[in-house]
């Protein structure tokens, strides 16, 4: 198609606008994380960390209890993401591939599942862990997770399992091969990108989550990174520097997940939210 | 011993039970950590229960919550910052996600860099995100409010949070930023939908940049409209999150949300049958909200 090149520069400079806007955020809690205390508190506000300083890293990490708060969240997204794997997986395969009764309505109840209001389960959830004695753990944590991500991870990996045709399965079960051969064989080794898409999506969402962990978690043994960091904030009113720093760390492991399977997550994302 | 196992397991994947067994762990599940505690959250809203007033009981109250919801002028404030905060953003979010969609449709050089990096800001945690632009938009140190009063748009720093006017506003600007990519990211998916022949026609006839869009990808985007438009209102109506990182609800009443007044009712306040009281109206407008989902959207269709 032809474009005259005012077009080109318009859209381009659309394009940049947006990236800009995007980006900006992230850029500058870099740029504060990396200035010292007194260049932070400052009316003249400088666009680039000069003179530069790993201070506020060295700060949070060895004087507040960040490491042990990334390790609960590790560990409660660890727990998320290897219960919604197993669990989700065979229900997504057998929501895709195979016909039987009722399997509409339990797509469709999955899918209603995702809109359910959030407060409404976490103060029953509340007194339930705490009568199981999993309130303020991690596994606990990590249980209440699954409540509004399997649902998601499900039908994210429906539209993996749908993408496959059914004949490779066919001619697997003519080979020989019981149902469960065919699944285990032929069909898992090829949706193992989607796998990975769906789990990283999905251990993104534990690790960030706040509202469950804020409920749910009382005391340093399980509180996550983002209760701690709030508190941080809040109640102790930790230097911006230091701060900064924090959040920076505690997004590393986004970024890096999220550069890693970021093109087959968006195909993910978009076959299960609306299957466009 | 696990090779008769195995031999067992797949005996039963011949069966009819078997794609119900597959799905036994979610049901499972989804039974133990969402119907059960949904089905009690409802029983509660019926129910005396203050978790720091067990002296009260837990008996049965009927309907006086919601009797109660119907006199607090808190509730009707919520309401309508609800839908205040739900419009303002999804249309926010929609306007800059079809802008970004359709610029990117272009596939010009560097673009797949520049919505790598778009996306970005949905992926990241809100208590970040919430921060970042607190501190951006803070009183003192701003780099925001140097950015307007350098441009002449405010005379000295202001602080946007402390505003009743401007604090929603605000809270909707970050929320935008958080979500914006949402929409750009499905649009995006739906105009590479859209067949070739179509543009190539309207190109014969000579049809412009608006022609194009109004006529050719605004039709083929309209499902995916619909169902992004509810599917993030649903969201946004469900968690109180970024409104209970950046104000708490405050100044006054300003940012008080009916997710955020329901949570902090609990959490606070440990009032859990008016809290599930609330919940339960959210409940149903959400359960609406599904509804024109399901009617609406093609999230089922072909199954």
């Amino acid at each position: 198609m032809r474009r005259s090149r005012l077009e080109r520069s318009a859209i381009y400079a659309i394009a940049a606008a947006f990236t800009f806007f995007a980006a900006f955020p992230v850029l500058w809690a870099l740029n504060i994380s990396l200035k010292f205390e007194r260049d932070i508190i400052t009316r003249h506000i400088s666009l680039l960390p000069i003179p530069a300083t790993l201070t506020n890293y060295i700060a949070i990490w060895t004087q507040s209890n960040l490491p042990d708060l990334m390790w609960n969240s590790a560990v409660a997204t660890f727990f998320t993401v290897v219960i919604c794997v197993f669990a989700g997986t065979l229900g997504a395969y057998s929501l895709s591939r195979l016909q039987f009764r009722g399997r509409k309505n339990v797509l469709l109840f999955f899918l209603i599942l995702r809109m359910f209001p959030v407060v409404l389960m976490i103060i029953p959830l509340f007194i339930i862990m705490r009568q199981a004695g999993l309130l303020d753990t991690r596994i606990g944590l990590a249980l209440a997770y699954t409540a509004f991500l399997l649902p998601i991870f499900i039908w994210m990996m429906k539209g993996f399992f749908d993408a496959i045709p059914i004949e490779l399965e066919e001619a697997a079960r003519i080979d020989g091969c019981t149902r469960l051969g065919a699944m285990w064989r032929v069909i898992l080794p090829l949706v193992r990108g989607g796998l990975w898409a769906c789990a990283v999506f999905i251990g993104i969402a534990a690790w960030n989550e706040y509202l469950f962990a804020l409920m749910l978690t009382t005391s340093s043994g399980s509180r996550t990174w983002p209760v701690g960091l709030q508190l941080m904030v809040g109640e102790f009113q930790l230097p911006w520097g230091a701060l900064s720093a924090g959040g920076i760390l505690s997004i590393l492991p986004v970024l890096a997940l999220f550069a890693v399977v970021q093109r087959s997550m968006v195909r993910g994302l978009a076959q299960g939210a609306v299957k466009g | 011993m696990s090779r008769s196992l195995a031999t067992r397991i797949a005996g039963i994947s011949d069966t009819k039970a078997w794609p119900w067994l597959l799905l036994a762990p979610s049901l499972l599940l989804v039974f133990a950590v969402i119907i059960y505690p949904t089905i009690s959250g409802i029983d509660l809203s019926f129910r005396q229960m203050r978790l720091n007033r067990m002296d009260l009981g837990i008996g049965y109250v009927g309907l006086r919550h919601y009797l109660a919801l119907l006199d607090d002028p808190i509730f009707w404030i919520s309401l309508q910052n609800t839908a205040v905060w739900v419009f303002g953003t999804v249309a926010l979010e929609l306007a800059c996600g079809l802008v970004i969609a359709v610029a990117l449709d272009y596939e010009l050089p560097g673009m797949r860099v520049m919505s790598v990096i778009i996306l970005l800001p949905w992926f990241l945690p809100l208590v970040v995100a919430g921060n970042i632009w607190a501190l951006m938009l803070d009183s003192r140190l701003g780099v925001i409010n140097a950015a307007l009063q350098g441009l002449g748009v405010i005379e000295g720093f202001k602080a946007w949070f402390a505003d009743p006017d401007w604090a929603l506003p605000a809270a909707i600007l970050v929320e935008t930023w958080h979500g914006f990519p949402f929409f750009g990211l499905l649009l995006m998916a739906g105009l590479k939908g859209i067949p070739s022949e179509l543009y190539e026609a309207a190109a014969v006839d000579g049809a412009g940049f608006w022609h194009r869009f109004i006529h050719i990808q605004l039709p083929g985007l309209r499902m995916i409209i619909v169902a992004t438009v509810v599917l993030r209102a649903i969201s946004l109506m469900n968690s109180p999150e970024l409104l209970l990182i950046l104000t708490g609800g405050g100044p006054g009443r300003s940012t008080q949300v009916l997710s955020l007044y329901a949570f902090q009712k609990a959490y606070r306040e440990f009032n859990f049958g008016y809290a599930g009281a609330l919940s339960v109206v959210m409940f149903l407008l959400l359960m609406t909200c599904s509804w024109l989902y399901v009617r609406y959207s093609n999230a089922l269709r072909e199954d």
